[in-house]
């Protein structure tokens, strides 16, 4: 283009500049847009997984973003609901005392005559899987259902077949007691049985859990839920369905406990042994640190895959005997055993001392004349200063920790309570995946990303920095 | 004399807990496995020696060479995939504009969480009523609808510039604020003719793609050694999913140090973007194309978490890599574990992955000098 002429025309400079303007807003909108589309893209599974999770059944097709658990009047009647089982709107209940009413609504095709449904308090176990061995009282054996009674009744049409058919809408309250006194029951599922296949189920207080023979009966697995109980129902199944065999304790709450004890110790060591280490071999001068030095870097290329044979067999023997001085025959199975596995790891140690050599040795000597002993000058003057290293630090053995599959994997395998979230989930993947229960999968998932989600939002600065250091690997 | 001493001792008891787990867990484990890798040992029987009979056996062992080929294929696709996905991706977004912060945490949310959360989640959308599956049927569906759209942004593109440069105005062919305007008026258009009824969606099946339960290889047309079992394609989808972000951000960071006057001035020069890419920006990330490539292979040679996750749900053979090999031969359930196998398996592991590193390193050193 002939820029050069361009100036000695004042009216085309002006237009030029105009359109260089022009450009540059448009370009910033462009690329504002591309970097939502990015973030839909790395976002959007993260997103819908968690939305899925809500769902009664994530892989209901095809799959749907508006849900009913979102649904503001679901929520209001949930609320009512749970106060009318348990005198609880949060998490609702069948307890004794309890008078629940629930509508549901039919459409009767004019021509055919109005009967009410058979409401029915089913035995249904809450869920299979690694709940089918805990022993269940069922809200069947307290619950007395009070026979429907029509309480509306509306002129109107609806499609039936693919036909507009002139009909009547007809509601009809159903109403479940308590009978009598007794434990308060988490769940209070019902069935409700149509008349007949022409008078079909339009809506109900909630919807029902789903449809079966053919729309005959609509099917709920809790009609007292409260508004999380019903917003919130798998993330409650992860937490009461899943429990031990042995201990009957909540596997979700002993596999996260486990998460965290592994990753708070693994954080504490690390950042304690690696900081000293890290030190030595920064500012200390002896023999061996050459070698020392080619030690980390090489242990730092070895593959997990060669060592966890060896570490296997180590641990398996208690560390040649060590752990029998405080009664553990052997460290299989053992969360001291995944921890002394991994007391400080080389990366760890090559972070600090490249730290450490980035601090002026000046201060350092200043504290030496005035007399203080080497560990003294290290915890009082040289740690204090390495705060941001050991924030970085901090954050990717957490997250490290937290993270590990393979380890723990090869190391806790018996009793289930042992395990950690990652091995956990892998559990319940096999366990929940094969009869298509993704909810509470994926409730289980987003649960256990949960805390390290939060450790991002707030110390995002960290997790960047982890990224120079040079991958996020342990 | 006596402060020399006392500084060898304090630095030996500085070490001390480093040194002890980096002895027993790192080189005495070390040691035993490549002891272990010449020996025949199960676990119960004290081992015996049998030379390189181990590394012979690998060679005749049909699994091992599966991995072994779902391995390299593996590492192959996803670290070319991601590399160069991550450094577009970074050209495209480094500019100076505010609320990139926000972006950048954004697309960093899924390689913080861990390969299971992730795993499972990509298990669940690769079900056969998954979500991969419907989106591939909206596409099919909306297919003639996208077709218009674009064919209107081409033809309402072509005739501005045409126009802007009938007025001696320089304008490119992919002019932003002229494509804005083709954008939004192809929009309008498109919407135009869906109200009134001129196209519509297509009625399509639901697409009915098995992503896991299958043997298929793709793409069929290739020979058999390069193609890809269909259940490690979905890993290689979902890796490079999870690993172009942490990449990207590496890239971005090198990327905002070049001084913006060398695209200026490329710019005045009349270079497009592309040949920018290729002159400036490539040879500017030089060093972490080094690096990135290099924790690429070896994170996709040691591939084993979404093996072992996507367990029973795919046939074993279309997914094993010689990470899961060799845990598969240390702990194969009811039968005895073949340690030694297991061993010569991992060392051939450590081996693949130095060779390959190196090689590579060679290789993009030389690509630098030129």
């Amino acid at each position: 283009m002939s820029a050069a002429t361009l100036p000695h025309e004042p009216r085309a400079t002006l237009a030029m500049e105009r359109w260089e303007a022009r450009r540059r807003w448009a370009r910033a909108g462009i690329v504002y847009v591309v970097m939502l589309l990015f973030s839909l893209l790395f976002l959007g599974p993260l997103l819908f997984a968690a939305l899925s999770s809500l769902k009664t059944d994530p892989l209901a097709y095809p799959p749907r973003i508006a849900i009913p658990q979102l649904s503001p009047a679901n929520w209001a009647a949930a609320a009512r609901l749970g106060r009318a089982g348990a005198r609880a709107s949060l998490w609702g209940g069948f307890a004794p005392g309890a008078d629940v009413p629930f509508e549901l609504t039919y459409f009767v095709p004019d021509g055919t005559e109005a009967a009410p449904p058979t409401v029915t308090v089913p035995r249904r176990r809450p869920g299979g899987g690694l709940g089918a061995v805990q022993s269940v009282r069922y809200a069947a054996d307290h619950a007395a259902v009070v026979p429907p009674r029509e309480v509306g009744r509306e002129a109107g049409s609806a499609t039936v077949r693919g036909e507009q058919v002139a009909g009547t809408f007809v509601t009809y309250r159903v109403r479940v007691r308590y009978v009598g006194d007794g434990p308060t029951l988490d769940h209070l599922p019902i069935d409700a049985e149509a008349p007949s296949r022409t008078q079909a189920f339009v809506r109900s207080t909630l919807p029902p859990t789903r449809l079966e023979r053919l729309g005959l009966v609509a099917s709920y697995d809790n009609v007292a839920p409260g508004v999380l109980g019903y917003v919130f129902n798998n993330y409650r199944r992860v937490f009461e369905e899943a429990r031990s065999v042995t201990t009957g304790r909540s596997l979700f709450l002993s596999w996260t406990a486990s998460s965290f004890i592994i990753a708070i110790a693994k954080v504490l060591s690390t950042l304690l042994f690696a900081s000293m280490a890290g030190y030595a071999l920064a500012r200390l001068r002896f023999p061996g640190r050459g070698v020392i030095f080619v030690l980390v870097l090489f242990a730092q290329m070895i593959p997990v895959q060669v060592i966890f044979i060896s570490n296997y067999l180590v641990l398996k023997g208690g560390i040649f005997g060590l752990s029998r001085l405080w009664g553990q025959a052997t460290l299989l199975n053992s969360l001291t055993g995944v921890v002394l596995s991994g007391l400080v790891g080389a990366g760890a140690v090559f972070i600090m001392k490249q730290f450490f050599e980035s601090i002026p040795r000046e201060i350092e000597e200043a504290a030496m004349i005035d007399g203080t002993n080497q560990w003294q000058r290290f915890s009082r003057v040289v740690l204090p200063m390495a705060r941001p290293a050991l924030g970085a630090l901090t954050i990717l053995t957490f997250q490290g920790a937290w993270n590990d599959f393979f380890w723990p994997l090869v190391v806790l395998t018996t009793p289930e309570d042992i395990k950690t979230l990652p091995i956990g989930l892998l559990t319940f993947r096999n366990v929940y995946g094969t009869t298509g229960d993704w909810g509470l999968i994926l409730a289980g998932a987003v649960m256990s990303a949960l805390p390290i989600i939060v450790l991002f939002v707030v110390f995002q600065r960290y997790f960047l920095e982890g990224v120079s250091y040079g991958g996020t690997k342990e | 004399m006596g402060m020399r001493r006392r500084e060898f001792a304090a630095a030996y008891l500085f070490l001390a807990p480093f040194l002890v787990t980096l002895g027993i867990f790192f080189l005495f484990a070390t040691a035993r496995a490549v002891y272990f890798s010449f020996t025949n040992y199960d676990l119960f029987n004290a081992p015996t020696w049998v030379g390189l009979r181990n590394y012979a056996e690998l060679f005749r062992d049909d699994l091992f060479l599966t991995a072994l080929r779902n391995s390299l294929v593996f590492a192959a696709v996803v670290t070319t995939v991601q590399t160069f996905g991550a450094l577009v991706m970074a050209a495209v977004l480094n500019q100076r504009i505010r609320g990139l912060d926000f972006f950048r945490a954004a697309f960093y949310m899924p390689s913080i969480t861990s390969s299971v959360v992730i795993t499972l989640i990509f298990l669940w959308m690769y079900q056969r009523r998954g979500l991969f599956n419907y989106l591939g049927t909206q596409f099919l569906a909306y297919l003639p609808l996208l077709g218009v759209f674009l064919l209107a942004v081409a033809l309402l593109q072509a005739a501005q510039v045409l126009y802007e440069r009938s007025r001696r105005l320089p304008a490119r062919w992919g002019d932003p604020a002229l494509l804005v305007v083709s954008l939004l008026v192809a929009a309008g258009i498109t919407w135009a003719l869906v109200f009134y009824g001129v196209i519509a969606p297509r009625e399509v099946r639901p697409v009915d793609f098995v992503w896991l339960q299958t043997r298929r290889e793709v793409p069929g047309a290739f020979p058999g050694f390069l193609r890809a079992p269909v259940p490690l394609l979905a890993i290689m989808l979902q890796n490079v999913f999870t690993t172009i972000p942490t990449f990207m951000l590496m890239f971005l960071a090198a990327l905002q140090d070049v001084p913006a006057a060398h695209y200026e001035a490329a710019s005045l020069d009349g270079a497009t973007p592309v040949q920018q890419f290729f002159y400036i920006t490539i040879p500017a990330v030089q060093p972490v194309t080094f690096l990135v490539v290099t924790l690429g292979l070896i994170g996709t040679l040691q591939m084993f978490d979404q093996v072992a996750i996507f367990g029973n749900a795919v046939p074993l053979k279309s997914v094993i890599t010689l990470a899961y090999f060799v845990y598969n031969r240390m702990f194969p359930g009811a039968q005895l574990p073949e340690v030694g196998f297991a061993s010569a398996a991992a060392m051939f592991l450590a081996a693949l992955t130095l060779v390959i590193v190196l090689l590579q390193r060679l290789f993009i050193r030389s690509e630098g000098r030129r």
